[in-house]
């Protein structure tokens, strides 16, 4: 289970796959004002980054990810 | 404002308007080939320009276009619905100049109005273009400008790649961006979405891949490729090479410059301003002339020689300079186009907006002051002139509404029209508007004439929209057209056929860099009047002068026209003579005549607009100074009239 919804924050936790992308949208159309937070994140399909490209949630937790590649850190900041 | 900047929006604008003058004519004749060719050429200069700004739906758009022109080229027909879409595509882009202008960047529906206007393009698919192997592909430009930084920081050539994975690689179990991720040396890359824009979260599809990836490595191409070995058919890959780039630059801007000169126009004005001067001090040697020619007549003959070849060269250069500021109107007059779509769309008023006479040269003052007017005009003409397409049809007109702007020169003068089919003006209308809003009464209303009753829409506050409309506010405004007209020194013109249409007409001096005056005399005094006030000087014998009222009247070609006495609306005492000296202006669209004392001599001169304690005299447009050092006030004939 690696998108988890508390307190109106979605977390991505773990290795984020394309599985995954249909959780959060779910998770961001049930809110469409909620942030997400990706410092758990060890890994994000395209199919996630796509859709936070798209959806444009206000993103946390990138700064201190110490285990997303630099380039992924860079297409979300 | 940031030079490269200011350099773009001239050039830019220019290549919006060479674009849209190849794209009027495409309109009418869509096989054209020099057409097609020079707009093809306008396109591609503009979008390697765009992409220097953080114009990314316009790079994206102008590429679609040029490609579109390039079928084109290549034999491919273009038919109606191409060419509106090229111009709904350059209307898009000519918009966002503006953008750029006033806010630095584009609105942020940008990437919507881009899809929409590459989506009336013939042939326009979602998937990324496949570039043809010799030219730049559009994708590259772009990414030159996003990752310019990168870029220029790198000393060698880079490599630089376009990712396009197909729409179901997810279900094969493909992370493309692990995959690019995984290139060596990779110093940027981007998730971009595949057909311009992202999808709204209500469309969003979570298990089909809508990006592209475009990335910036500094390894070796072979190295780059291999990282995409399993999908070679996805990928394009470029040699960036910093320094081939800025040769082509430079290469392009050395062309140019041979010619032609930007140069900033204050430079140009203050150069016009110290040959005015020179053309008043050569004014100097008449009264010299005069004076040696009582003491020694040899010297004076010298003196005059002199002056004959002074006066000649002041000339060739005051023609040279004049000739410098001649700017085309082009660029004034095709900014109309666009901005009249875009009102007439707003209205739901279907329209053909034709425009000629762009060619014409005037002067840049003139050029820059004609906008606003203009643009007020044809927002007029659209709002309050059209008619909507029902209301056309039931009167048995087509239901798209004709609008006309051309230009012509007239001797010194340029006649701007601008001519609509609509509804026309009804003088009773406007004298029951004018009436209940208090500007005069009704017995007033009822003498004039209707021409007369037309200018009143000119009058300040005077409005006779029913509805306040959003497009053209409140009505107020017609004066203001009226003022900017005026301070161009121009004047400006109404008629009107109920049912059939309007025309206003404007007449604008052409050259504005000196004015020639005529020096009038009342009683000891002697002022300067503008030629281009007078519409023409008759001498008549004081007996025709018939009383009437408070004032007097002749009648000047079969017409009565009122005769008011300068000296008496400037204060001094009327002297009666034999022979009347008429000056017979224009105010108000009626012919009135001024009564002066004497007409001296014509002088060419430039006239300083009124400071100071003058600023505020009405009737007084500004002074200039006599070759004997005197100061000569100028008349503004159609105020003093008034």
């Amino acid at each position: 289970m690696s998108v988890r919804v508390e307190a109106e924050v979605i977390h991505l936790t773990g290795r984020c796959l394309a599985e995954d992308a249909e959780a959060l949208l779910v998770a961001l159309h049930e809110g469409p004002e909620r942030s997400v937070d990706l410092a758990g994140a060890q890994r994000l399909h395209l199919a996630v980054v796509q859709l936070l490209l798209a959806a444009r949630p206000p993103i946390r937790g990138v700064a201190n990810n110490s285990v997303l590649p630099v380039h992924v850190v860079n297409l979300l900041q | 404002m940031d030079e490269l900047l200011e350099q773009f929006l001239i050039e830019g604008r220019d290549l919006v308007a060479q674009a849209a003058a190849d794209f009027d004519v495409l309109a009418r004749d869509p096989g054209n080939a020099a057409a097609i060719d020079s707009a093809f050429r306008a396109i591609h200069t503009l979008k390697g320009s765009v992409g220097i700004f953080p114009m990314g739906p316009a790079e994206r758009v102008l590429h679609a276009a040029e490609e579109v022109l390039e079928r084109a080229r290549k034999g491919g027909a273009l038919d109606a619905g191409a060419v509106a879409g090229l111009i709904a595509c350059l209307d898009a882009v000519d918009h966002w100049i503006d953008e750029i202008e006033q806010a630095g960047a584009l609105s942020p529906d940008a990437e919507q109005v881009a899809a929409a206007a590459m989506a009336r393009l013939p042939g326009h698919s979602d998937t990324a273009p496949v570039a043809a192997a010799e030219e730049v592909p559009g994708w590259l430009a772009l990414l030159g400008a996003r990752e310019r930084a990168v870029i220029e920081a790198a000393d060698a050539a880079l490599i630089a790649f376009r990712y396009t994975p197909d729409a179901d690689c997810f279900f094969r179990g493909e992370d493309p961006l692990a995959v690019a991720g995984d290139v060596p040396e990779l110093l940027a890359l981007a998730v971009l979405p595949a057909d311009g824009a992202w999808p709204t979260v209500d469309a969003l599809e979570p298990f089909a891949c809508f990006s592209v990836l475009e990335g910036v490595s500094a390894a070796p191409a072979e190295a780059v490729r291999a990282a995409f070995r399993m999908m070679p058919d996805q990928i394009a890959i470029h040699r960036i090479d910093p320094a081939a780039q800025a040769e082509t630059e430079a290469a392009e801007t050395g062309t140019r410059a041979a010619t032609t000169l930007r140069v900033d126009a204050a430079r140009v004005d203050a150069l016009a301003d110290g040959l005015g001067e020179l053309v008043v001090a050569v004014n100097a040697f008449a009264p010299l002339v005069a004076q040696a020619d009582a003491i020694d007549r040899a010297l004076a003959a010298s003196i005059r020689a002199v002056q004959a070849d002074i006066e000649r060269v002041a000339g060739d250069l005051h023609r040279s300079v004049s000739a410098v500021r001649l700017v085309p109107l082009a660029p004034t007059l095709r900014r109309l186009p666009r901005l009249a779509r875009e009102i007439a769309a707003g209205l739901g008023k279907p329209l053909d907006f034709i425009v000629s006479g762009e060619g014409l040269e005037v002067d840049k003052q003139i050029a820059d002051g004609l906008f606003e007017p203009l643009l007020h005009l044809v927002r007029n003409a659209i709002d309050h002139g059209l008619e909507d397409a029902a209301t056309r049809k039931a009167a048995g007109k087509p239901a798209q509404g004709r609008v006309t702007l051309s230009a012509s020169r007239d001797g010194d003068a340029i006649l701007v029209t601008l001519e609509d089919d609509g509804a026309g003006i009804d003088p009773d209308r406007i004298r029951a508007a004018a009436v209940a809003r208090g500007l005069l009464g009704e017995e007033a209303a009822a003498q004039l004439s209707d021409a007369a009753a037309l200018r009143l829409i000119f009058a300040p506050g005077f409005s006779t929209a029913a509805q306040v409309t959003e497009v053209s506010g409140r009505g107020v405004g017609m004066d203001a057209v009226q003022a900017a007209v005026e301070r161009l020194r121009g004047t400006i013109d109404i008629a009107s056929e109920p049912g059939k249409g309007t025309r206003f007409r404007l007449r604008l001096p052409a050259n504005a860099l000196t004015t020639r005056l005529l020096v009038v005399e009342v009683g000891a005094d002697r002022y300067g009047v503008a030629l281009d006030q007078i519409v023409e000087t008759v001498r008549i014998d004081s007996n025709a002068l018939m009383p009437i009222g408070g004032g007097s009247a002749c009648v000047l070609r079969g017409r009565t026209v009122p005769v008011l006495s300068l000296a008496s609306l400037l204060g001094s005492a009327d002297r009666p003579a034999a022979t009347a000296k008429l000056l017979v202006t224009r105010t108000g669209g009626e012919r009135v005549a001024l009564r002066v004392d004497g007409f001296a001599e014509r002088i060419d001169t430039l006239v300083r607009p009124s400071s100071g304690i003058l600023a505020g005299v009405p009737g007084v447009t500004g002074s200039t100074l006599l070759g004997d050092g005197s100061v000569l006030l100028v008349l503004d004939l159609p105020a003093l009239a008034a």
